[in-house]
This record gives C-alpha cells, structure tokens and sequence, in this order.
C-alpha cells in the first residue's frame, strides 16, 4: 500500500475516534431523566 | 501540485497512528481511572472512617465547621456541596456538581428528596456520583441540610430505563433518591440508590 494510501486511512481513522469520543462524552452527560 | 516527499507523508503517517491510539486508549482507560483513585484511597487513607466520623460529629455538633448543605457517603469517599437550581438549568448545575432536584422535597420536610449527578464523563471523568454502584444496602448516608444533620440507611440500588420517572415521586416516608447514568462506557439507563431515614435531627 502506498503511503498516501495509507494516509488517507489514518486521516479517516482519526476523525473516527474523534467522533466516537465526542459521541460518548454526549451520551454521559445526557443525565436529564423523563 | 507536486507530491509531497515520501519521507514527509510516513512522519506524518506515524503522527496520525500514534494520535488514534491515545484518543482510543483514552476512550478505554478514562472511565476506569476513577476505580484506580478508589482502590487506593482504600487502602492507602482513613478517607472512609473520617466521613464516617464527620457525620457523627455534625450530628453531635462537635464539629469546628459548619458544613453547607452537601452530602457525606463514606462508602463513596463523598463529601460535596449540593446545589440547588431551576430546571431549565439542568445541565449547567450538573457540570458543577450534585443537584438537588427542584421538584422534589427536601430532608426538613420529609417525603423523598432526589439527587442527581454524573457518574462520568470524558471532560469531567471523575463525576460525583461515580461511586454510587458501591453503595450497598445498610450504607450510612448523611445530609447536611440548613446546619443539621440528617442520616440515611441505603435500602436498594436499581437499574431503572431514563424514561422511568417513578423514582421522582413523593413518598409517604422520609428518604432520599440518589441517582446517576449507568452503564460507564454507553449510559443508556439510570443507577438509582434509595435510603430511608435514620436519624432526624
């Protein structure tokens, strides 16, 4: 695989795990209950 | 455009690789830290038997302090301010810390009176109520409320779904409803303590 190949992976993956974190910090503040 | 050189895009490369796995390893490992912070507070102070004291002292009134409305749990190393707020507040209030629920009574008044706190999250891992899952039925609470003291016996813990507004409702006996997310990593339901009054003040 080339390295700009690769580079785009890596690019996808980290803003992958962004969102992921961003999406559960959100849930665990969505304390509000009814 | 001309490509950038091969030796630049494997730096950065390896800067990409090596930043999804701190983001991850923190996705991991941040909720478990606070069980860390636990363990050794444990094993390594008096932390637990000097709430235990405390409760007793407020409740003597030998204490050198008076202590602002909050609430004492030995079994979860908590000794914090309560606070108080309107609804449409809510999630401000719970970024700081415990909330009295508005709606619900308080511990002069008898009936339940209801708090809530984050367990956890990955701005604040260490949440008030992050403990809560260790308080097992015959734990001593106590509530410091306008200068008295007033302790509480913890009669269950339960899983509840967010949707089940029961546990907000008002009681015919004196107790306090204390609850947060659960599970840590997906909270999709809530943990919920209740504990029935023991001392009045």
């Amino acid at each position: 695989m080339s390295e700009k190949a690769k580079f785009w992976i890596l690019l996808g993956l980290l803003l992958a795990s962004i969102a992921l974190l961003a999406y559960l910090n959100y849930s665990s503040e969505r304390l509000f209950i009814g | 455009m001309s490509e950038p050189p091969r030796s630049k895009l494997r730096i950065a490369n390896n800067l990409l690789f090596a930043c999804i796995v701190v983001i991850n390893l923190y996705i991991i490992a941040a909720p478990l830290w606070p069980q860390v912070s636990y363990w050794w507070q444990a094993h390594h102070s008096s932390r637990r038997s000097d709430l235990t004291q405390l409760i007793h002292q407020q409740l003597a009134k030998t204490s050198a302090k008076p202590q602002p409305n909050s609430l004492v749990i030995p079994a979860m190393m908590l000794n914090q301010p309560t606070l108080e707020g309107p609804e449409s507040n809510w999630f401000n209030l719970l970024k700081q810390g415990i909330w009295r629920w508005p709606a619900s009574s308080t511990p002069d008044q008898g009936g339940n009176t209801v708090f809530l706190a984050h367990r956890f999250s990955y701005t604040g891992p260490h949440g008030a109520f992050y403990y809560l899952n260790k308080l097992k039925p015959g734990d001593e609470i106590g509530v410091v409320w306008s200068g008295k003291t007033y302790t509480y016996k913890v009669a269950s813990s339960t899983e509840v779904l967010p949707t089940d507004t029961s546990i907000e409702n008002n009681t015919a006996n004196a107790e306090i409803t204390l609850f947060t997310c659960t599970p840590l990593w997906h909270p999709v339901n809530r943990l919920v303590v209740v504990a029935k009054l023991e001392t009045n003040p």
